[in-house]
């Protein structure tokens, strides 16, 4: 399996977080209420394990993803994952109460794609930033489904390696926590590496 | 009291449309809105309004808001153009300096609303 020396693990981590914390940012003003984050656990899965992983050995729960193919820095299919039965609620505390309940749930998936968006650019951007480097996306795809029928989708090959960066992200009406799903091939891996490697030299010399 | 304003809202989501509409209008009933699904569309409508401001999302099907700005700049020399995309890398930044429109960032909040619009109330 593949594995980062420390030093680059805590690097990688690091960068996450930034991005991350930017996402929480712009979401937090989305739904105008305080996010709690928890520290992303990052670790990297067989396709199949991270979606073990992620059913948490229960059985496979309904959840919300939207995809976004980004390439650039590496190449990366991201998803981001949420509870099915929490997201109208987060729909509503986006748009406020200015839109009336039946136009709302016309729109929920277009709103969770929105949402997803604009979540999963604030990530990427960040990290883009950091790595000095660019990130384009393509546009969100939204799916309801369990874990492995959403990470299983076209493109995804069984052998690609998931980085999964599991975060809690808590909001204190929903109680909502939300994973983000890296899936990658060893090219991609090989290009994180090289940039996680640039970054650590970049102010390497500053010491 | 300021004078009646067109806004093109150049979104491909729904709700997003929908949002900038509802801050717009709680501050300005009376000025008039459009809006566009795409860069396309949006070009076709500048050619029955005149808008004093157009904003335009990044990532969307067709065209995209990157080359329907630098289009829509040059059509609309006299509008205010804003990007307001969830692309926030630097990069992104960037181009929009280069293309001489604003930049703002999603989520759509009322105060980012309020900051695009405040530019047609001080004038």
């Amino acid at each position: 399996m593949f594995q980062l020396i420390e030093i680059q693990h805590d690097a990688l981590v690091e960068v996450f977080n930034v991005g991350v914390g930017r996402a929480a940012a712009a979401l937090s003003s989305m739904v105008n209420e305080e996010i709690i984050l928890s520290v992303p656990d990052v670790y990297f899965l067989s396709i199949q394990d991270a979606t073990t992983a992620l059913n948490g050995g229960r059985e496979a729960p309904k959840v919300c993803g939207v995809s976004q193919r980004f390439a650039g820095a590496f190449n990366t299919n991201v998803t981001l994952m949420f509870p099915e039965d929490k997201s109208l609620e987060l729909v509503r505390l986006m748009v406020g109460e200015s839109i009336p309940l039946e136009q709302l749930t016309e729109m929920e998936h277009e709103a969770l794609s929105e949402i997803g968006n604009i979540l999963l650019n604030s990530c990427m951007g960040t990290m883009a930033d950091i790595l000095n480097s660019e990130m384009h996306g393509s546009l969100p795809e939204y799916q309801v489904g369990t874990p492995e029928e959403i990470l299983g989708i076209s493109g995804n090959n069984i052998s690609d390696l998931v980085l999964i960066l599991r975060i809690n992200f808590i909001l204190e009406k929903l109680k909502l926590q939300g994973y983000v799903a890296f899936v990658m091939d060893a090219a991609a891996m090989e290009d994180i590496c090289r940039h996680i490697n640039d970054y650590l030299a970049s102010f390497a010399h500053n010491d | 009291m300021t004078e009646v304003k067109t806004i093109l809202v150049v979104d491909d989501s729904k709700v997003s449309r929908m949002m900038i509409r509802a801050f717009i209008l709680d501050k300005h009933p009376d000025w008039i809105i459009e809006d566009a699904a795409t860069g396309e569309i949006a070009l076709e409508k500048i050619r029955t309004i005149i808008p004093d401001l157009i904003s335009v999302d990044v990532n969307m099907p067709g065209m995209g808001g990157l080359a329907a700005a630098e289009q829509l700049r040059a059509e609309c020399p006299q509008a205010y153009i804003s990007l307001l995309t969830a692309n926030i890398q630097e990069s992104t930044r960037r181009k929009a300096q280069e293309l001489n429109v604003g930049f703002l960032e999603k989520p759509i909040t009322k105060q980012r609303i309020e900051q695009m619009i405040s530019i047609l109330e001080n004038n």
